[in-house]
């Protein structure tokens, strides 16, 4: 609206243009239209000359009715045009095919990031489980007989359960928070550490709800100070 | 003034009003949604979800103040007239 408001001023200062205009806030940028000047001006000079020559004063020019112009330019009678960026002063780049959006689309939502993260809390927590029950076992103990060695089918069968358990349990708590923070970033519609916050905050507390109610306040407390310290650590 | 007239003077204009509704767009919406900080190459889920609403509400405010200003520029030439007819019958 600026630059066609001065633009119409440098062409007709006429009175009923005068209006006073509302303080600019910044300096508003230089118009770069020497050529629309000239059009507007070309459009004034269309009334017609004087007839009679030497005589009376030439009849005012037509003036520029801002409505009619409006209407072309954002009103009812604005005819849809494909604008392409390239043109407006965006960096030249090739249009995103279908394909492209659609599978940016998938990769970005937050579905797809909840899944990710399941798959790899999965595989996370299978190795941490297969890991620990080399470390901590309990396995084939017989009170009568304590120093007997497990046989090696307890013992892989031992690996096997627990990390299918923690990996199990990783997966879910993977999936909960990332669906969270995903959820909770769109929302806000900024990305900073208070997201993962609040996400941390929620998945604790969910998992901590079944023990009851201060179980699950220590959850979120617990989870959310864990999340801040990897973002921390990450950022 | 006559339609046909109008809409050639609104076809010209209308490529430079674009462009520059277009630069200060992406000056208003990059100065408020993206914060210079600069940690990754790529828009994350929030800027980019800050960036689409940003936009939106950016054409939407466009549309309606070209329509309110249409009304108005509609009452001014309308007193305009009256003025005019006033100091001619006078």
């Amino acid at each position: 609206m600026e630059s066609l408001r001065r633009a119409a001023q440098r062409a007709l200062p006429s009175a009923e243009l005068q209006r006073p205009s509302a303080p600019a806030l910044r300096k508003p940028p230089r118009c770069r239209c020497p050529v629309r000047v000239a059009v507007l001006r070309e459009a004034m000079a269309a009334a017609p000359p004087p007839s009679t020559p030497g005589g009376s004063q030439p009849p005012p020019p037509p003036p520029l009715q801002y409505s009619v112009l409006l209407q072309h330019l954002v009103g009812e009678q604005r005819r849809p045009r494909a604008w392409d960026p390239n043109t407006f002063g965006g960096i030249p780049s090739p249009p995103k095919s279908k394909e492209q959006k659609m599978v940016e689309r998938v990769m970005e939502s937050c579905a797809f990031k909840a899944a990710l993260a399941c798959v790899g809390g999965f595989v996370l927590g299978g190795a941490f489980g297969i890991f620990t029950a080399g470390i901590d076992t309990n396995v084939g103990f017989d009170p009568k007989d304590p120093y007997r060695t497990p046989t090696a089918k307890e013992v892989l069968k031992d690996m096997g359960q627990r990390g299918i358990s923690y990996a199990k349990n990783f997966a879910i708590v993977g999936a909960m928070f990332s669906c969270t923070e995903c959820i909770v970033e769109s929302y806000r519609g900024k990305s900073d550490w208070r997201n993962s916050v609040i996400s941390g905050c929620i998945t604790g507390g969910a998992i901590g709800f079944r023990a009851g109610m201060k179980a699950g306040m220590i959850g979120c407390g617990g989870f959310a100070a864990f999340s801040a310290a990897i973002d921390y650590y990450l950022r | 003034m006559d339609p046909l007239r109008a809409q050639q003077l609104a076809a010209e204009l209308e490529v430079d009003m674009m462009a520059d509704m277009y630069n200060r767009m992406t000056q208003a919406c990059h100065l408020k949604c993206v914060p210079p900080h600069y940690k990754e190459a790529e828009l994350s889920k929030g800027e980019s979800v800050c960036l689409d609403r940003c936009v939106a509400k950016y054409l939407d405010v466009h549309e309606r103040m070209g329509k309110k200003l249409t009304e108005l520029s509609l009452q001014d030439e309308e007193l305009l007239k009256r003025m005019q007819q006033g100091t001619g019958t006078a």
